[in-house]
């Protein structure tokens, strides 16, 4: 359960030892992948909550939401039109939508739980 | 339950992980580039602030430097008011040295005057050998006077209120006797500031010619006062030859 978690602090920990330099010109499609790879996780931690995991659609959506978000973004830049904007958009909504479930999610759990274990021991499995 | 579990850890482990690794580097790039506007704005702040106050410590200095040259100057007025001062003190004992200050103190008025009744009588009784002259007050005898009240110590002497000073004559311009070109008549009187007692001492020694015109018969009095006013000498000095000789 803790494992994800882990990786998380992991990643950051490597993040801030390796601390290699990005180009402020590039920073901004970088943030764009960010977003979309916060996205990508939330949206796994989503796919938990409602038993609709898939490992390989988590991955593949990950990388290439990433991928795709940069090299929107710096197309963007290219033709003059601020395209980071519309990744912003999209996936900073889907953030919001994927935590709302989540809460949702764990909220019912919690009360389920909470219910089972007020009526005690009835459960069937 | 074992296997669903593993199913999802290891790709969400892995997304969790290049996740965070992205998101510290954009962090990370963003704190360390200058470039956002809010830093920017600091740095320019920061800029302002360091040069208004390398600009203050310069005014500070400045008003530092400012007040100990004004100190200065302070001093050297109240030492220029100070030689002024000297200056004027000097120039006063000066000026009473030389007389052009009236002065006032103890000391004793002499009156002379011709002996008019022992020429009447010498003319009656005798009037062949009868010389005029005899019984008159001549410029000599003032001078005598003069010179014997200054043996006697004194500091101010005046003839008919004519001061004595180091340029003073006495001299007889026929029946007149002169003092500071100034012509005076019988009686004279003679006044001198300084110690009474002494300078009638001094008169009244025998030789002394106060003391001579007393025993020829001459109207002479003297008279000692705890207070006398001498005028000051009304003429000039003038040096034409005599010059400082330079060192």
């Amino acid at each position: 359960m803790w494992l994800p978690l882990l990786g998380l602090l992991i990643g950051i920990g490597i993040g801030s030892a390796l601390a290699f330099p990005i180009p402020g010109a590039y920073v901004k499609y970088l943030s764009v992948a960010v977003l979309a790879a916060l996205d990508s996780a939330f949206g796994g931690l989503k796919a938990i909550l409602e038993e609709k995991f898939d490992g390989t659609v988590l991955l593949t959506g990950f990388f290439t939401n990433a991928l795709l978000a940069a090299l929107l973004a710096y197309l963007g830049d290219r033709l003059g039109v601020d395209l980071y904007l519309a990744a912003v958009f999209v996936f900073g909504v889907r953030l919001f939508q994927n935590l709302a479930i989540i809460r949702r999610e764990v909220l019912t759990a919690w009360l389920q739980k909470r219910h089972l274990s007020s009526t005690g021991g009835e459960k069937n499995g | 339950m074992k296997l669903k579990l593993n199913k999802w850890q290891l790709p969400l482990t892995l997304v969790f992980f290049i996740s965070g690794i992205l998101l510290v580097s954009v962090l990370r790039s963003l704190a360390a580039s200058d470039q956002t506007p809010w830093r920017q704005k600091n740095a320019n702040l920061v800029a302002m602030i360091q040069t208004q106050e390398k600009v203050i410590a310069r005014l500070e200095e400045d008003i530092e430097q400012k007040r100990a040259s004004l100190d200065s100057y302070q001093r050297v007025l109240s030492r220029g008011k100070e030689e002024l001062q000297n200056l004027q003190n000097i120039l006063q004992e000066l000026k009473i040295w030389s007389g052009l200050v009236e002065v006032e103190g103890p000391g004793i008025v002499i009156s002379l005057d011709d002996n008019r009744k022992g020429a009447e009588v010498a003319q009656a009784k005798n009037p062949g050998q009868f010389q005029a002259g005899d019984f008159l007050i001549h410029d000599k005898h003032i001078l005598y006077i003069v010179n014997e009240l200054r043996v006697g110590g004194a500091e101010a002497i005046a003839v008919n209120d004519q001061r004595i000073v180091t340029s003073s004559d006495i001299r007889c311009v026929g029946p007149m006797i002169l003092v500071n070109t100034t012509r005076l008549a019988p009686p004279y009187i003679i006044k001198a500031i300084g110690d009474p007692d002494r300078l009638a001492r001094v008169l009244g020694m025998l030789e002394s010619e106060y003391n001579i015109l007393k025993m020829a018969g001459f109207p002479v009095n003297l008279e000692k006062h705890s207070k006398i006013v001498i005028p000051p000498y009304k003429g000039s000095y003038q040096f034409t030859f005599a010059q400082p000789k330079e060192e």
